[in-house]
């Protein structure tokens, strides 16, 4: 990979090392090497199971939880590597959140949506400071204004939009360092799109976000950065790009990436 | 491999052809729907079978429930109780006369300012000028107030006949007709005149129905002949009196008058055996009489005679005491000393009573009407203890006061040095500890020893009221003592009665407590370790490892042994091997006289237990299973360790499953007999499980055995239990039911 249009950018957020991810005998993924930024938003995109979803997922050790699962290679997390034998995968999800395709909120109230991460995780505050971070948490994730009178409902019986909004909110909560998210946009309509897309926009100065997406305009609209990932004939994914977004969908180094940004295969 | 020459082919030719049009489309269309139309009849038919099943067993069961009987008693409760009453009232202080002679009384009361008394209305009417009469909670005896029925203790009197009989039997209807003409007899033997009314309509529609302007005037010189009258003693006198007068007018015949009690006396009318022709009734025929007689081709008349009324009289000297309520008039009668104990204004003076023999019939009727409408269950305890042990033989009533003393500080019927000899023997009776036979528990050993109700003969529901008549024959006929009357197998006293051996007073309170006590222990149980064993299995087992292969496949097949298999495994584990602990030998309990051994509560509920636990831990890894897997990464995705995703949201999630599987289960539990037969239920037991090391008996097993025995009744309340647990199981249930709606309530 070329590394010298990325470096201009400050640290280093994650670092994956010759990363390869194992269901079993199959190997999902083959030898990735991405360097993902701090405080930017670094889209991962590609034809459907090329893979892409399986990095991001091995960024927090959410793999773990299929049984056959396993990674080679290493993720450097402040340089050091979040497969390693005493690492514990909860400590690892605690700094590096997640926010999935399907809005999944807890069949709870609104407040304990975003609340419960918070006194899962040893929250030292008065129910004061609960109240305060849950409603900076529903601010930051832009959507205070349309719970702030009915926090004691149901997570559920929000529409489809705010339930991704409270996702975010409940996993900003926690004050990861980082953001992953599987194609948090893919489930909603046009409008709830573009107001996740903002959030993310603004989210971007709190924390590093990395988001797979199949919505090419998305990524061009919303991504510092851009890693394309093709599937080989033996149906494991590969890197075949990474450059900061402008140049891949503007003058890509490889002509595989050319065809599936102007959508002649994908 | 894909024939590509054929596809070639295919494509060419216009697969639109290949598709039915038209009207051939309309038929292919409604031929489907006619195949949709043919299952619809077979699920209808099936639906309708199962309907008519679930009908026919539940009215099998009402059948057996309910139905006529005919019961006999050796001594009715009733006359317990008035004896009591009597007792109190012939044993009451300041007693100055006791007497059959009502004039006497009279006198004796009119003399005395302080004096009480009572007797038939006619004798307090002949003496008005120097007696008043108390009014009863306002209501004075007067012959209105007798008649409206206000005034307690009065009742019709009548005298019944067939018409068959009359027609047959000249001299009847002539006694009859006498009868009637000399109503007179009936006042000066002390009853009230019957209403005028009334008897001017009893007039007008005997007239009618003969088709005569008046009655013919009756010489009984003319008539000759057996007359045969039985039944009601209060009527007797009266009858007594009548035939006497009969006879004095010239009847040449004979009367012989019985007293047998009113039912007693239509039972003999309407069997015809013993050729009675005129039945004395102090109450109205019932319809199940009046329907026994037709069967046999009596068509009853009747005829009302007079009324029965009692009055309690003081002096007309005595200014105070005008009107009384019928608590006071029992005190004025029984415990109290001074007028001024019942009421402050009146005088501290003795209450002076003036009062008739206790084989007096006023005296019986003056108790039975005026103050006795209390049962058993009402008398004092001490009463309870002489009714009993007057009752039973001394024998009886020593093992009973070895079981368990009357009274702390005496015996009753042991003699104090035999028993005080057997507590200082080796195996003292259970009867030296301090503790006494309950209120509840005298009551039932008195209706179990001493009224000792028994049913003769039971019928079901269905003949009960479609073969009325019939019944009412047989019973007359078969069981001339006994009454007829329904009964709901299924009461308040079946239920909280203990087992007994007499079907009639036999209850289910011993088996519905040891089911409940079952029940709980085996949920208590199953359901931890079960939720327990589905979360190992579902969360953290390894599917691909053959060591949970093989514990997967074994739950699985545990739900399908018989649970006769469970009883085995009960007995020889629980029952036998670890007696010392089901037993609760090894926590230092030892129960009172019983001998348990392994065969406790503990045992039953831990079987069952057992075999609950399958079927929980199936329930609760579908239910685990179904909570979506999305909610497990968002929890994990922020960072929450396993233990707290299980714990915050896959049991929460899962909980209304898993009690839908405690539901099925406690109702499995509910109903099991085979195991508990073979962890040994107890066959007969008649006290209440206390503890988990309680001997035991439950519904199902009780249910079993009551049908197991030859007497038809025991099958009644095999009926009333099955309706008990069915009752039982709905209750426990809907309790159950509630809970899981309220748990997915707050989760949802």
């Amino acid at each position: 990979m070329n590394d010298t249009n990325l470096s201009s950018n400050g640290h280093l957020a994650i670092e994956a090392n010759d990363l390869s991810c194992y269901y079993g005998d199959f190997r999902a993924v083959k030898n990735v090497d991405l360097d993902i930024k701090q405080h930017a938003i670094t889209a991962l995109i590609g034809p459907s199971g090329c893979g892409k979803s399986t990095v991001l997922r091995a960024f927090n050790r959410m793999n773990d939880l299929i049984p056959v699962a396993y990674a080679e290679g290493e993720v450097l997390f402040h340089g050091a590597n979040i497969y390693a034998e005493d690492v514990d995968p909860v400590e690892i999800r605690r700094r590096i959140g997640m926010v999935f395709q399907k809005p999944n909120p807890f069949p709870k109230s609104i407040y304990d949506n975003v609340a419960w991460g918070a006194k899962i995780h040893g929250f030292k505050g008065s129910k004061q400071d609960l109240d305060h971070l849950v409603e900076e948490s529903l601010r930051d994730a832009a959507i205070w204004n349309e719970v702030k009178d009915k926090l004691d409902q149901s997570g559920l019986s929000l529409s489809g939009g705010q339930q991704q909004r409270l996702c975010i909110a409940r996993t900003i909560a926690v004050k990861p360092e980082i953001i992953l998210m599987d194609e948090p946009a893919s489930a909603l309509d046009p409008i709830s799109t573009l107001r996740i897309e903002e959030l993310i926009q603004e989210l971007k100065e709190n924390y590093t976000i990395v988001i797979v997406t199949h919505n090419m305009q998305q990524a061009a609209r919303a991504s510092d950065y851009t890693a394309f990932f093709n599937m080989d004939s033996d149906r494991a994914g590969y890197l075949v790009e990474y450059n900061d977004t402008q140049t891949i969908f503007t003058s890509p180094a490889e002509e595989l990436t050319e065809q599936y940004i102007t959508g002649r295969f994908g | 491999m894909i024939d590509n020459e054929y596809i070639q082919k295919k494509v060419e030719q216009d697969f639109a052809d290949y598709y039915p049009a038209g009207d051939e489309m309309q038929s292919q269309i409604s031929g489907r729907r006619t195949r949709g139309k043919l299952f619809f009849w077979v699920f209808l038919v099936a639906a309708m079978v199962a309907i008519i099943a679930l009908l026919t067993l539940l009215v099998t069961i009402v059948n057996q429930s309910f139905g006529l009987v005919a019961e006999q008693v050796i001594i009715p409760e009733e006359t317990l109780v008035t004896d009591y009453n009597k007792t109190r009232v012939t044993s009451a202080a300041n007693i100055i006369e006791s007497s059959e002679d009502d004039e006497s009384l009279a006198a004796g009361i009119g003399g005395d300012p302080s004096g009480i008394g009572f007797f038939g209305y006619a004798f307090y009417a002949e003496n008005q000028d120097i007696l008043k009469a108390l009014s009863i909670d306002g209501v004075t005896p007067s012959e209105e107030n007798a008649l409206n029925g206000q005034y307690p203790g009065t009742r019709p009197l009548f005298v019944y006949s067939a018409a068959e009989i009359i027609d047959e039997k000249p001299q009847v209807a002539a006694f009859l007709a006498y009868y009637l003409e000399n109503l007179e007899v009936v006042s000066e033997v002390g009853y009230f005149a019957a209403d005028e009314e009334a008897l001017n309509q009893q007039q007008a529609a005997i007239l009618e129905a003969l088709g005569v302007e008046e009655l013919p005037h009756i010489n009984p010189a003319d008539f000759d002949g057996e007359i045969l009258v039985a039944g009601s003693s209060t009527v007797y006198p009266v009858t007594v009196a009548m035939a006497e007068k009969f006879k004095e007018d010239g009847f040449r015949g004979e009367i012989i008058v019985d007293s047998t009690g009113t039912g007693g006396g239509f039972n003999a009318f309407c069997t015809g055996a013993e050729g009675i022709d005129i039945v004395d009734a102090s109450r109205e025929v019932d319809t199940i009489e009046f329907e026994a007689c037709r069967a046999t081709g009596l068509t009853i008349n009747e005829y009302l005679i007079g009324q029965d009324a009692v009055v309690a009289a003081v002096s007309a000297a005595n200014e105070f005491a005008d009107d009384v309520s019928r608590a006071q008039l029992e005190l004025l009668f029984t415990e109290s000393i001074n007028w001024s104990d019942i009421d402050d204004t009146w005088p501290v003076q003795s209450i002076n009573r003036f009062i008739p023999t206790a084989d007096s019939g006023t005296m019986d009727f003056f108790v039975r009407s005026v103050f006795d409408e209390q049962t058993l269950a009402d008398l004092p305890y001490y009463a309870l203890v002489n009714i009993y042990s007057a009752n039973v033989t001394v024998g009886r009533c020593r093992a009973v006061e070895r079981e368990k003393r009357f009274y702390l500080d005496q015996l009753v019927c042991d003699n104090p040095e035999a028993f005080t000899a057997a507590c200082a023997g080796d195996n003292p009776p259970s009867g030296c500890t301090e503790e006494t036979w309950t209120h509840a528990e005298l009551e039932r050993m008195i209706t179990a020893e001493v009224v000792q109700p028994q049913i003769l003969k039971s019928w079901y529901l269905y003949p009960s009221i479609f073969e009325r008549q019939e019944i009412a024959l047989e019973a007359a006929t078969n069981y001339p003592n006994a009454e007829l009357k329904f009964k709901s197998w299924i009461s308040r006293d079946f239920i909280t009665s203990p087992q007994s051996s007499q079907p009639e007073i036999a209850g289910v309170r011993t088996a519905v407590l040891g089911s409940l006590w079952v029940v709980f222990i085996s949920v208590l149980v199953a359901f931890p370790l079960g939720v327990a064993a589905a979360l190992y299995l579902e969360e953290y087992a390894d599917p691909r490892k053959r060591f949970n292969q093989i514990i997967q496949a074994n739950i699985n097949n545990l739900a399908g042994v018989p649970s006769i298999i469970y009883g085995m495994l009960g007995l020889a584990v629980f029952v036998r091997f670890l007696e010392p602990i089901t037993s609760g030998a090894a926590f230092g309990y030892v129960e009172a006289g019983a001998t348990a051994n392994g065969r406790t509560i503990l045992s039953a509920g831990l079987t069952l237990g057992l075999l609950g636990l399958p079927i929980i831990i199936i329930a609760s890894q579908e239910a685990i299973k179904a909570v979506p897997p999305s909610l497990r990464e968002a929890s994990l995705g922020l960072g929450a360790t396993k233990w707290q995703t299980i714990w915050n949201h896959v049991l929460p999630n899962a909980i209304p499953g898993i009690l839908t599987g405690t539901i099925l289960t406690m109702s499995r539990v509910i109903g099991e007999t085979a195991p508990l037969v073979v962890v040994g239920a107890s066959t007969f037991i008649t006290t209440d499980p206390t503890s988990p090391f309680s001997k035991f008996t439950t519904l199902p097993a009780q249910i079993y055995q009551w049908t197991t025995r030859p007497q038809d009744t025991f099958r009644n309340i095999a009926g009333a239990a099955i309706i008990a647990l069915l009752v039982m199981l709905l209750a426990l249930n809907a309790v159950a039911i509630y809970l899981r709606n309220r748990f997915s309530k707050r989760f949802a």
